[in-house]
Protein backbone atom coordinates (compact mmCIF):
# COMPACT_ATOMS: atom_id res chain seq x y z
CA UNK A 1 0.00 0.00 0.00
CA UNK A 2 1.39 3.13 -1.30
CA UNK A 3 1.19 7.15 -1.42
CA UNK A 4 -2.26 8.31 -2.76
CA UNK A 5 -2.14 9.25 -5.78
CA UNK A 6 -2.37 12.75 -5.35
CA UNK A 7 0.26 13.22 -2.86
CA UNK A 8 2.72 11.39 -5.56
CA UNK A 9 5.35 14.16 -6.53
CA UNK A 10 5.42 14.68 -10.49
CA UNK A 11 7.94 12.33 -10.86
CA UNK A 12 6.37 9.47 -9.01
CA UNK A 13 3.38 10.10 -11.20
CA UNK A 14 4.78 9.73 -14.43
CA UNK A 15 7.15 7.00 -13.20
CA UNK A 16 10.18 9.14 -14.01
CA UNK A 17 13.42 9.69 -11.99
CA UNK A 18 14.02 12.92 -10.94
CA UNK A 19 16.62 13.86 -13.63
CA UNK A 20 14.68 12.31 -16.19
CA UNK A 21 15.41 14.03 -19.91
CA UNK A 22 12.56 16.22 -21.44
CA UNK A 23 12.29 13.36 -23.87
CA UNK A 24 11.98 10.84 -21.01
CA UNK A 25 9.11 13.29 -19.65
CA UNK A 26 7.54 13.13 -23.13
CA UNK A 27 7.30 10.00 -23.40
CA UNK A 28 6.32 8.98 -20.00
CA UNK A 29 3.65 11.62 -20.19
CA UNK A 30 2.63 10.49 -23.04
CA UNK A 31 2.17 6.45 -21.92
CA UNK A 32 0.24 8.17 -19.01
CA UNK A 33 -2.32 9.77 -21.61
CA UNK A 34 -2.90 6.43 -23.24
CA UNK A 35 -3.74 4.96 -19.84
CA UNK A 36 -5.96 7.69 -18.20
CA UNK A 37 -7.50 8.93 -21.34
CA UNK A 38 -11.42 8.41 -21.72
CA UNK A 39 -11.34 6.01 -24.28
CA UNK A 40 -8.49 3.79 -22.84
CA UNK A 41 -9.47 0.30 -22.22
CA UNK A 42 -7.48 0.28 -18.29
CA UNK A 43 -8.88 2.41 -16.87
CA UNK A 44 -12.22 3.32 -18.45
CA UNK A 45 -13.93 1.16 -15.32
CA UNK A 46 -11.87 2.51 -12.67
CA UNK A 47 -12.29 5.62 -12.15
CA UNK A 48 -15.73 8.11 -12.46
CA UNK A 49 -15.71 10.87 -14.80
CA UNK A 50 -14.65 13.66 -12.15
CA UNK A 51 -11.90 11.29 -10.93
CA UNK A 52 -10.26 10.90 -14.45
CA UNK A 53 -10.53 14.85 -14.73
CA UNK A 54 -8.82 15.56 -11.72
CA UNK A 55 -6.04 12.73 -12.87
CA UNK A 56 -5.44 14.11 -16.03
CA UNK A 57 -5.04 17.69 -15.25
CA UNK A 58 -2.65 16.46 -12.57
CA UNK A 59 -0.75 14.64 -14.91
CA UNK A 60 -0.95 17.86 -17.33
CA UNK A 61 0.23 20.57 -14.81
CA UNK A 62 3.35 17.82 -13.68
CA UNK A 63 4.28 18.03 -17.37
CA UNK A 64 4.24 21.46 -17.96
CA UNK A 65 5.73 21.54 -15.07
CA UNK A 66 8.81 19.30 -15.83
CA UNK A 67 9.06 20.29 -19.09
CA UNK A 68 9.78 23.79 -18.36
CA UNK A 69 13.31 24.22 -17.62
CA UNK A 70 12.53 27.24 -15.01
CA UNK A 71 9.72 26.01 -13.75
CA UNK A 72 11.47 22.62 -13.35
CA UNK A 73 14.42 24.19 -11.19
CA UNK A 74 11.59 26.17 -8.97
CA UNK A 75 9.74 23.07 -8.29
CA UNK A 76 13.22 20.98 -7.87
CA UNK A 77 13.94 23.36 -5.23
CA UNK A 78 10.72 22.77 -3.31
CA UNK A 79 10.91 19.03 -3.24
CA UNK A 80 15.05 20.00 -1.93
CA UNK A 81 13.79 21.96 0.97
CA UNK A 82 10.71 19.67 1.78
CA UNK A 83 13.35 17.05 1.87
CA UNK A 84 11.96 14.72 -0.82
CA UNK A 85 14.58 14.80 -3.44
CA UNK A 86 18.58 15.17 -2.78
CA UNK A 87 20.37 18.07 -4.86
CA UNK A 88 22.20 15.28 -5.82
CA UNK A 89 19.42 13.24 -7.34
CA UNK A 90 18.83 15.85 -10.10
CA UNK A 91 21.16 15.84 -12.90
CA UNK A 92 22.82 19.37 -13.67
CA UNK A 93 21.94 17.72 -17.83
CA UNK A 94 18.37 17.52 -17.70
CA UNK A 95 18.36 20.31 -20.08
CA UNK A 96 18.70 20.23 -24.12
CA UNK A 97 16.68 21.04 -26.83
CA UNK A 98 12.84 21.43 -26.53
CA UNK A 99 11.47 20.76 -29.96
CA UNK A 100 7.78 21.79 -31.13
CA UNK A 101 6.74 18.79 -32.27
CA UNK A 102 6.64 15.94 -29.72
CA UNK A 103 8.82 13.05 -30.41
CA UNK A 104 6.60 9.83 -30.11
CA UNK A 105 8.86 6.55 -31.19
CA UNK A 106 5.17 4.72 -30.82
CA UNK A 107 3.57 4.82 -33.73
CA UNK A 108 -0.25 4.12 -33.36
CA UNK A 109 -1.17 2.52 -30.24
CA UNK A 110 -3.93 0.31 -29.76
CA UNK A 111 -5.98 1.75 -26.93
CA UNK A 112 -5.65 5.16 -28.59
CA UNK A 113 -8.70 6.94 -29.60
CA UNK A 114 -8.87 7.27 -33.15
CA UNK A 115 -10.39 9.97 -34.78
CA UNK A 116 -12.88 8.54 -37.70
CA UNK A 117 -12.85 11.29 -40.11
CA UNK A 118 -16.46 10.13 -41.54
CA UNK A 119 -18.20 10.33 -38.55
CA UNK A 120 -16.64 13.85 -37.98
CA UNK A 121 -17.62 14.98 -41.42
CA UNK A 122 -21.05 13.98 -40.82
CA UNK A 123 -21.09 15.69 -37.09
CA UNK A 124 -19.25 18.50 -39.09
CA UNK A 125 -21.79 18.96 -41.54
CA UNK A 126 -24.81 18.67 -39.48
CA UNK A 127 -23.81 21.23 -36.58
CA UNK A 128 -25.65 24.76 -36.63
CA UNK A 129 -23.06 25.98 -34.37
CA UNK A 130 -20.04 25.05 -36.13
CA UNK A 131 -21.24 26.25 -39.35
CA UNK A 132 -22.07 29.62 -37.68
CA UNK A 133 -18.25 29.59 -36.36
CA UNK A 134 -16.84 29.35 -39.39
CA UNK A 135 -18.42 31.76 -41.46
CA UNK A 136 -17.56 34.71 -39.48
CA UNK A 137 -14.64 36.57 -40.29
CA UNK A 138 -12.97 36.83 -37.24
CA UNK A 139 -12.06 33.54 -35.54
CA UNK A 140 -10.16 32.99 -32.59
CA UNK A 141 -8.17 30.28 -30.55
CA UNK A 142 -11.58 29.93 -28.44
CA UNK A 143 -13.51 29.42 -31.39
CA UNK A 144 -11.59 26.57 -32.58
CA UNK A 145 -12.14 25.46 -28.59
CA UNK A 146 -15.54 25.43 -29.67
CA UNK A 147 -15.76 24.20 -32.52
CA UNK A 148 -13.67 21.01 -31.15
CA UNK A 149 -15.52 20.41 -27.63
CA UNK A 150 -18.73 20.53 -30.31
CA UNK A 151 -17.05 17.40 -31.79
CA UNK A 152 -16.01 16.01 -28.73
CA UNK A 153 -12.53 15.45 -29.73
CA UNK A 154 -10.04 15.71 -26.52
CA UNK A 155 -6.94 18.01 -26.77
CA UNK A 156 -4.54 15.48 -26.24
CA UNK A 157 -6.10 13.54 -29.10
CA UNK A 158 -5.39 16.57 -31.28
CA UNK A 159 -1.90 16.13 -29.47
CA UNK A 160 -1.64 12.81 -30.28
CA UNK A 161 -2.73 13.08 -34.09
CA UNK A 162 -0.45 16.28 -34.62
CA UNK A 163 2.33 15.63 -32.63
CA UNK A 164 1.71 19.21 -32.15
CA UNK A 165 2.59 20.11 -28.54
CA UNK A 166 -0.09 20.57 -25.73
CA UNK A 167 1.06 24.02 -24.17
CA UNK A 168 1.21 25.09 -27.89
CA UNK A 169 -2.46 23.90 -27.81
CA UNK A 170 -3.30 25.53 -25.21
CA UNK A 171 -1.95 28.24 -25.70
CA UNK A 172 -3.84 28.74 -29.24
CA UNK A 173 -6.95 27.52 -27.78
CA UNK A 174 -6.75 30.24 -24.52
CA UNK A 175 -5.73 33.00 -26.71
CA UNK A 176 -2.70 33.56 -25.00
CA UNK A 177 -1.41 35.34 -28.05
CA UNK A 178 1.91 36.34 -26.04
CA UNK A 179 2.92 33.07 -25.83
CA UNK A 180 2.75 31.70 -29.45
CA UNK A 181 5.02 30.69 -31.63
CA UNK A 182 6.41 32.68 -34.72
CA UNK A 183 3.62 33.07 -37.84
CA UNK A 184 5.09 30.57 -39.58
CA UNK A 185 5.08 27.79 -37.30
CA UNK A 186 1.56 29.20 -35.87
CA UNK A 187 -0.33 28.80 -39.28
CA UNK A 188 0.98 25.27 -40.05
CA UNK A 189 -0.25 24.30 -36.64
CA UNK A 190 -3.71 25.85 -37.25
CA UNK A 191 -3.68 23.83 -40.61
CA UNK A 192 -2.75 20.42 -38.75
CA UNK A 193 -5.46 21.11 -35.83
CA UNK A 194 -8.06 22.23 -38.87
CA UNK A 195 -7.55 19.15 -40.57
CA UNK A 196 -7.00 16.80 -37.79
CA UNK A 197 -11.28 17.82 -36.58
CA UNK A 198 -11.70 17.68 -40.71
CA UNK A 199 -13.07 20.96 -40.76
CA UNK A 200 -12.25 22.09 -44.40
CA UNK A 201 -11.85 24.52 -46.22
CA UNK A 202 -8.77 24.14 -43.86
CA UNK A 203 -6.65 26.65 -45.59
CA UNK A 204 -8.76 28.97 -45.88
CA UNK A 205 -9.83 29.23 -42.07
CA UNK A 206 -5.94 29.33 -40.76
CA UNK A 207 -5.69 32.50 -42.91
CA UNK A 208 -8.45 33.99 -41.37
CA UNK A 209 -7.47 33.22 -37.77
CA UNK A 210 -3.72 34.67 -38.27
CA UNK A 211 -5.86 38.04 -40.05
CA UNK A 212 -7.50 37.74 -36.41
CA UNK A 213 -4.55 37.35 -34.96
CA UNK A 214 -2.64 40.25 -36.89
CA UNK A 215 -5.76 42.85 -36.16
CA UNK A 216 -5.33 42.10 -32.35
CA UNK A 217 -2.11 43.08 -32.19
CA UNK B 1 3.29 -26.70 3.00
CA UNK B 2 1.66 -27.23 0.06
CA UNK B 3 1.49 -24.08 -2.27
CA UNK B 4 -1.94 -23.06 -2.88
CA UNK B 5 -2.87 -20.81 -5.67
CA UNK B 6 -6.93 -19.34 -6.16
CA UNK B 7 -7.65 -18.47 -9.57
CA UNK B 8 -10.53 -16.02 -9.79
CA UNK B 9 -12.10 -13.12 -12.09
CA UNK B 10 -14.88 -11.24 -12.07
CA UNK B 11 -16.35 -12.64 -15.17
CA UNK B 12 -17.87 -16.12 -16.18
CA UNK B 13 -16.05 -17.94 -19.21
CA UNK B 14 -12.87 -15.69 -18.96
CA UNK B 15 -10.99 -19.16 -18.79
CA UNK B 16 -10.59 -19.60 -15.17
CA UNK B 17 -10.95 -23.23 -15.36
CA UNK B 18 -9.13 -23.64 -18.61
CA UNK B 19 -6.13 -22.02 -16.65
CA UNK B 20 -6.59 -24.40 -13.84
CA UNK B 21 -6.52 -27.56 -15.32
CA UNK B 22 -3.57 -26.11 -17.72
CA UNK B 23 -1.64 -25.28 -15.34
CA UNK B 24 -2.45 -28.22 -12.92
CA UNK B 25 -1.62 -30.56 -16.18
CA UNK B 26 1.56 -29.15 -16.68
CA UNK B 27 2.42 -29.17 -12.92
CA UNK B 28 1.57 -32.68 -12.42
CA UNK B 29 3.81 -33.34 -15.93
CA UNK B 30 6.94 -32.02 -14.24
CA UNK B 31 6.02 -34.45 -11.47
CA UNK B 32 4.91 -32.06 -9.08
CA UNK B 33 2.04 -33.88 -6.77
CA UNK B 34 -1.06 -31.70 -7.86
CA UNK B 35 -4.50 -31.32 -7.14
CA UNK B 36 -7.14 -29.08 -8.61
CA UNK B 37 -10.23 -28.30 -6.02
CA UNK B 38 -12.98 -27.29 -8.06
CA UNK B 39 -14.78 -24.42 -5.39
CA UNK B 40 -17.00 -22.86 -8.20
CA UNK B 41 -19.86 -24.39 -6.66
CA UNK B 42 -23.40 -24.81 -8.34
CA UNK B 43 -21.40 -24.30 -11.91
CA UNK B 44 -18.61 -26.94 -11.53
CA UNK B 45 -17.11 -28.63 -14.41
CA UNK B 46 -13.16 -28.87 -14.24
CA UNK B 47 -13.63 -32.47 -13.60
CA UNK B 48 -14.41 -32.39 -18.03
CA UNK B 49 -11.83 -30.67 -18.05
CA UNK B 50 -9.28 -33.20 -16.50
CA UNK B 51 -11.51 -36.19 -17.84
CA UNK B 52 -13.40 -37.36 -15.30
CA UNK B 53 -16.25 -37.62 -16.58
CA UNK B 54 -18.41 -39.00 -14.03
CA UNK B 55 -16.98 -38.40 -10.14
CA UNK B 56 -17.91 -40.44 -7.94
CA UNK B 57 -17.51 -38.18 -5.08
CA UNK B 58 -17.08 -34.83 -4.34
CA UNK B 59 -16.69 -32.13 -2.19
CA UNK B 60 -20.34 -31.46 -0.93
CA UNK B 61 -19.71 -35.35 0.16
CA UNK B 62 -17.29 -33.35 2.70
CA UNK B 63 -20.06 -30.22 3.21
CA UNK B 64 -22.56 -32.96 4.58
CA UNK B 65 -20.50 -35.21 6.43
CA UNK B 66 -20.94 -37.78 4.30
CA UNK B 67 -17.24 -38.10 4.25
CA UNK B 68 -15.09 -37.21 7.02
CA UNK B 69 -11.99 -35.93 5.60
CA UNK B 70 -11.51 -33.51 2.62
CA UNK B 71 -8.35 -35.75 1.68
CA UNK B 72 -11.20 -38.97 1.44
CA UNK B 73 -12.70 -36.80 -1.27
CA UNK B 74 -9.48 -36.83 -3.71
CA UNK B 75 -9.91 -38.69 -6.87
CA UNK B 76 -7.48 -39.92 -9.31
CA UNK B 77 -7.18 -38.52 -12.94
CA UNK B 78 -6.08 -40.32 -16.11
CA UNK B 79 -2.95 -38.22 -15.53
CA UNK B 80 -0.24 -39.57 -13.49
CA UNK B 81 0.54 -36.82 -9.98
CA UNK B 82 -2.48 -34.97 -10.99
CA UNK B 83 -5.31 -35.59 -8.41
CA UNK B 84 -9.19 -33.46 -8.22
CA UNK B 85 -10.94 -32.66 -5.49
CA UNK B 86 -14.90 -32.08 -7.95
CA UNK B 87 -17.41 -29.78 -7.31
CA UNK B 88 -19.94 -31.89 -9.88
CA UNK B 89 -22.74 -32.90 -7.41
CA UNK B 90 -23.04 -29.99 -5.77
CA UNK B 91 -26.14 -28.62 -5.29
CA UNK B 92 -24.66 -26.31 -3.04
CA UNK B 93 -24.11 -22.57 -3.72
CA UNK B 94 -20.95 -21.30 -2.92
CA UNK B 95 -22.34 -18.44 -1.18
CA UNK B 96 -24.22 -20.95 1.18
CA UNK B 97 -21.24 -22.30 2.37
CA UNK B 98 -21.85 -21.48 6.57
CA UNK B 99 -18.90 -19.89 8.08
CA UNK B 100 -18.11 -22.95 9.75
CA UNK B 101 -17.46 -25.38 6.65
CA UNK B 102 -15.48 -22.92 5.04
CA UNK B 103 -13.40 -22.54 7.89
CA UNK B 104 -13.06 -26.07 8.52
CA UNK B 105 -12.64 -26.15 4.51
CA UNK B 106 -9.65 -23.43 4.85
CA UNK B 107 -8.44 -25.77 7.67
CA UNK B 108 -8.33 -29.01 6.06
CA UNK B 109 -7.20 -28.07 2.52
CA UNK B 110 -3.71 -26.69 4.83
CA UNK B 111 -3.22 -29.97 6.04
CA UNK B 112 -3.57 -31.62 2.50
CA UNK B 113 -0.20 -33.22 1.73
CA UNK B 114 0.16 -32.20 -2.24
CA UNK B 115 3.03 -30.12 -3.77
CA UNK B 116 0.70 -27.52 -5.52
CA UNK B 117 -3.30 -26.99 -4.67
CA UNK B 118 -5.18 -25.00 -7.57
CA UNK B 119 -8.57 -23.36 -5.94
CA UNK B 120 -10.80 -22.91 -9.32
CA UNK B 121 -13.19 -20.22 -7.66
CA UNK B 122 -15.96 -19.26 -10.31
CA UNK B 123 -16.96 -16.15 -11.07
CA UNK B 124 -18.29 -13.51 -8.70
CA UNK B 125 -17.76 -11.46 -5.71
CA UNK B 126 -19.50 -13.81 -3.00
CA UNK B 127 -17.82 -13.58 0.37
CA UNK B 128 -16.55 -17.09 0.38
CA UNK B 129 -15.20 -16.33 -3.10
CA UNK B 130 -13.10 -13.65 -1.31
CA UNK B 131 -11.99 -15.72 1.53
CA UNK B 132 -10.94 -18.51 -0.41
CA UNK B 133 -9.26 -16.03 -3.12
CA UNK B 134 -7.73 -14.94 0.31
CA UNK B 135 -6.21 -18.30 1.24
CA UNK B 136 -3.04 -17.39 0.03
CA UNK B 137 -1.09 -14.47 -0.91
CA UNK B 138 -0.87 -15.79 -4.12
CA UNK B 139 -4.06 -15.31 -5.86
CA UNK B 140 -4.05 -15.37 -9.87
CA UNK B 141 -6.57 -13.02 -11.28
CA UNK B 142 -8.07 -13.98 -14.89
CA UNK B 143 -9.37 -11.36 -17.38
CA UNK B 144 -9.56 -10.83 -21.03
CA UNK B 145 -9.23 -8.18 -23.10
CA UNK B 146 -12.57 -7.03 -22.90
CA UNK B 147 -14.26 -4.09 -20.96
CA UNK B 148 -16.29 -6.23 -19.36
CA UNK B 149 -13.91 -8.52 -18.19
CA UNK B 150 -11.87 -5.72 -17.09
CA UNK B 151 -14.42 -3.90 -14.89
CA UNK B 152 -14.99 -7.68 -13.17
CA UNK B 153 -11.80 -8.30 -12.56
CA UNK B 154 -11.30 -4.72 -10.81
CA UNK B 155 -15.07 -5.02 -8.87
CA UNK B 156 -13.17 -8.48 -7.95
CA UNK B 157 -10.24 -6.79 -6.55
CA UNK B 158 -11.80 -4.02 -4.96
CA UNK B 159 -13.80 -6.86 -2.92
CA UNK B 160 -10.89 -8.75 -1.90
CA UNK B 161 -9.23 -5.81 -0.95
CA UNK B 162 -12.03 -4.50 1.61
CA UNK B 163 -12.59 -7.99 2.60
CA UNK B 164 -8.89 -7.99 3.80
CA UNK B 165 -9.50 -4.75 5.44
CA UNK B 166 -12.26 -6.02 7.00
CA UNK B 167 -10.68 -8.37 8.88
CA UNK B 168 -8.76 -5.96 11.14
CA UNK B 169 -12.04 -4.78 12.34
CA UNK B 170 -14.74 -6.25 14.83
CA UNK B 171 -18.17 -5.81 14.32
CA UNK B 172 -18.10 -2.89 15.59
CA UNK B 173 -15.13 -0.99 14.80
CA UNK B 174 -16.07 -1.51 11.09
CA UNK B 175 -18.97 0.25 11.47
CA UNK B 176 -17.69 3.54 13.28
CA UNK B 177 -15.27 3.40 10.43
CA UNK B 178 -17.77 2.75 7.56
CA UNK B 179 -19.83 5.83 9.72
CA UNK B 180 -16.45 7.75 9.47
CA UNK B 181 -15.96 7.15 5.85
CA UNK B 182 -19.53 8.18 4.92
CA UNK B 183 -19.04 11.55 7.03
CA UNK B 184 -15.90 12.26 5.20
CA UNK B 185 -16.69 10.65 1.80
CA UNK B 186 -20.20 10.59 1.33
CA UNK B 187 -22.33 7.46 0.50
CA UNK B 188 -20.86 6.00 -2.70
CA UNK B 189 -17.61 4.87 -0.86
CA UNK B 190 -17.61 1.56 -0.67
CA UNK B 191 -17.39 1.34 -4.19
CA UNK B 192 -14.00 2.55 -3.45
CA UNK B 193 -12.39 0.53 -0.65
CA UNK B 194 -8.79 2.41 -1.51
CA UNK B 195 -10.97 5.57 0.02
CA UNK B 196 -11.42 4.33 3.40
CA UNK B 197 -7.85 3.54 3.62
CA UNK B 198 -7.37 7.25 3.59
CA UNK B 199 -9.77 7.29 6.81
CA UNK B 200 -7.87 4.58 8.27
CA UNK B 201 -4.68 6.03 7.67
CA UNK B 202 -6.00 9.21 10.16
CA UNK B 203 -7.85 7.40 12.69
CA UNK B 204 -6.78 3.87 12.84
CA UNK B 205 -2.85 3.94 12.46
CA UNK B 206 -1.94 1.48 14.19
CA UNK B 207 -4.34 -0.88 12.47
CA UNK B 208 -3.26 1.09 9.02
CA UNK B 209 0.19 -0.37 9.76
CA UNK B 210 -0.60 -3.76 9.82
CA UNK B 211 -2.72 -4.36 7.28
CA UNK B 212 0.25 -1.98 5.42
CA UNK B 213 2.32 -4.58 6.03
CA UNK B 214 -0.51 -7.74 5.40
CA UNK B 215 -0.79 -6.13 2.13
CA UNK B 216 2.42 -5.63 0.99
CA UNK B 217 3.51 -9.33 1.78
CA UNK B 218 0.86 -10.54 -1.10
CA UNK B 219 2.39 -12.15 -4.50
CA UNK B 220 -1.25 -11.55 -6.14
CA UNK B 221 -0.92 -12.49 -10.34
CA UNK B 222 -2.64 -11.43 -13.55
CA UNK B 223 -3.30 -13.47 -16.42
CA UNK B 224 -4.54 -11.72 -19.51
CA UNK B 225 -6.36 -14.83 -21.56
CA UNK B 226 -6.94 -14.67 -24.79
CA UNK B 227 -5.39 -12.34 -26.35
CA UNK B 228 -6.12 -11.69 -30.15
CA UNK B 229 -3.67 -10.15 -32.59
CA UNK B 230 -5.20 -7.03 -32.79
CA UNK B 231 -4.88 -6.96 -28.78
CA UNK B 232 -2.57 -4.05 -26.72
CA UNK B 233 0.25 -6.62 -25.17
CA UNK B 234 0.81 -4.16 -22.73
CA UNK B 235 -2.61 -4.09 -21.45
CA UNK B 236 -1.87 -6.50 -18.56
CA UNK B 237 1.28 -4.43 -17.20
CA UNK B 238 -0.99 -1.66 -17.27
CA UNK B 239 -3.62 -2.92 -15.23
CA UNK B 240 -1.13 -4.06 -12.85
CA UNK B 241 0.09 -0.09 -12.61
CA UNK B 242 -2.80 1.23 -12.11
CA UNK B 243 -3.65 -1.56 -9.48
CA UNK B 244 -0.61 -0.49 -7.85
CA UNK B 245 -0.63 3.31 -8.32
CA UNK B 246 -4.45 3.66 -6.89
CA UNK B 247 -5.00 0.40 -5.10
CA UNK B 248 -1.81 0.19 -3.66
CA UNK B 249 -2.03 -3.67 -4.34
CA UNK B 250 1.05 -5.20 -6.02
CA UNK B 251 -0.16 -7.90 -8.35
CA UNK B 252 2.38 -9.35 -10.81
CA UNK B 253 1.87 -9.57 -14.06
CA UNK B 254 2.01 -13.03 -15.49
CA UNK B 255 1.60 -13.43 -19.06
CA UNK B 256 -0.72 -12.86 -21.85
CA UNK B 257 -2.37 -15.88 -23.63
CA UNK B 258 -3.27 -15.85 -27.14
CA UNK B 259 -7.08 -16.80 -28.36
CA UNK B 260 -6.66 -20.34 -29.97
CA UNK B 261 -9.58 -22.05 -31.69
CA UNK B 262 -8.39 -25.15 -30.83
CA UNK B 263 -9.06 -24.45 -27.03
CA UNK B 264 -13.05 -25.18 -28.33
CA UNK B 265 -11.69 -27.70 -30.29
CA UNK B 266 -9.90 -29.54 -27.19
CA UNK B 267 -12.65 -28.80 -24.83
CA UNK B 268 -15.07 -30.35 -27.52
CA UNK B 269 -13.21 -33.45 -27.97
CA UNK B 270 -12.35 -33.45 -23.87
CA UNK B 271 -8.99 -33.93 -24.37
CA UNK B 272 -6.42 -32.10 -23.01
CA UNK B 273 -5.84 -28.89 -25.33
CA UNK B 274 -1.64 -29.27 -24.41
CA UNK B 275 -1.62 -32.53 -25.57
CA UNK B 276 -3.98 -31.79 -28.58
CA UNK B 277 -2.13 -29.02 -29.84
CA UNK B 278 1.13 -28.73 -28.10
CA UNK B 279 2.69 -26.70 -31.17
CA UNK B 280 0.02 -23.53 -30.92
CA UNK B 281 0.78 -19.99 -29.59
CA UNK B 282 -1.54 -21.09 -26.73
CA UNK B 283 0.49 -23.82 -25.37
CA UNK B 284 3.81 -22.01 -26.10
CA UNK B 285 2.31 -19.32 -23.58
CA UNK B 286 0.92 -21.82 -21.04
CA UNK B 287 3.84 -23.24 -20.88
CA UNK B 288 5.87 -20.31 -20.41
CA UNK B 289 3.62 -18.71 -17.72
CA UNK B 290 4.25 -21.87 -15.89
CA UNK B 291 7.92 -21.58 -16.52
CA UNK B 292 7.33 -18.27 -14.85
CA UNK B 293 5.26 -19.05 -11.91
CA UNK B 294 7.35 -21.79 -11.02
CA UNK B 295 9.84 -19.30 -10.56
CA UNK B 296 8.44 -17.38 -8.10
CA UNK B 297 6.38 -18.94 -5.15
CA UNK B 298 5.91 -16.50 -2.62
CA UNK B 299 5.96 -17.25 0.80
CA UNK B 300 3.12 -19.41 2.09
CA UNK B 301 0.36 -17.80 4.23
CA UNK B 302 -2.51 -19.72 4.87
CA UNK B 303 -4.08 -16.12 6.08
CA UNK B 304 -5.09 -15.47 9.13
CA UNK B 305 -7.54 -18.68 10.04
CA UNK B 306 -5.47 -21.19 11.70
N1 LIG C 1 -6.97 -19.07 -24.63
C1 LIG C 1 -8.19 -19.38 -25.13
N2 LIG C 1 -8.41 -19.37 -26.46
C2 LIG C 1 -9.61 -19.68 -26.96
N3 LIG C 1 -10.67 -19.99 -26.22
C3 LIG C 1 -10.53 -20.00 -24.88
C4 LIG C 1 -9.29 -19.71 -24.26
N4 LIG C 1 -9.46 -19.82 -22.92
C5 LIG C 1 -10.75 -20.15 -22.73
N5 LIG C 1 -11.40 -20.27 -23.90
C6 LIG C 1 -12.82 -20.60 -24.12
O1 LIG C 1 -13.58 -19.99 -23.12
C7 LIG C 1 -14.49 -20.91 -22.58
C8 LIG C 1 -14.67 -20.66 -21.11
O2 LIG C 1 -13.52 -21.04 -20.41
P1 LIG C 1 -13.61 -21.53 -18.91
O3 LIG C 1 -14.69 -22.52 -18.74
O4 LIG C 1 -12.23 -21.91 -18.48
O5 LIG C 1 -14.03 -20.16 -18.22
P2 LIG C 1 -14.32 -19.88 -16.67
O6 LIG C 1 -13.67 -18.59 -16.37
O7 LIG C 1 -13.94 -21.05 -15.85
O8 LIG C 1 -15.89 -19.70 -16.68
P3 LIG C 1 -16.91 -19.89 -15.44
O9 LIG C 1 -16.78 -18.68 -14.57
O10 LIG C 1 -18.25 -19.92 -16.10
O11 LIG C 1 -16.55 -21.15 -14.76
C9 LIG C 1 -13.90 -22.28 -22.87
O12 LIG C 1 -14.91 -23.19 -23.09
C10 LIG C 1 -13.08 -22.07 -24.10
O13 LIG C 1 -13.82 -22.41 -25.24
MG1 LIG D 1 -15.08 -22.39 -14.60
Amino acid sequence: MEKDFTRLNYYEMLDIKPNATALEIRVAYNSALQMYQPDSLVSYSFFSQKERKEILARLEKAYFTLINEKEREIYNGELVRAGVLKSTEISPAAKGLVSIFEFNRQKDTPGMPKIHSSELKEKFSQNQRIREIISRQEIKGADLKEIRNELGVTIETIHQQTKIRLDYLHWVEDDKTEKLPAAVFLKGFIKSYLKCLCIEPADEISARYMNSLEHKN
Amino acid sequence: MAHIWPIGGGKGGSGKSFLASSLGRLLAKAGKKTLLIDLDLGAANLHTMVDVPYPDKCFSDFVSRKINLLEDTVLATPFPHLFLISGAHDSLDIANLSYEKKIKTLKSIAKLKYEHIILDLGAGTAINTLDFFLASGNGIFVTTPEPTSIENVYRLMRAIYLRRIRHYFTTDEFKALEKKVKELLGDDYFNKPENIVAVVRKEFPEKFALIRKDFNSFHFKLILNQLRKQDSVELGSQICKIIKKHLGLHVDFAGNIAYDEHVHDAICQRVSFLDRYPHTRAANDLRELNRKMSNSFGEQLILNYL
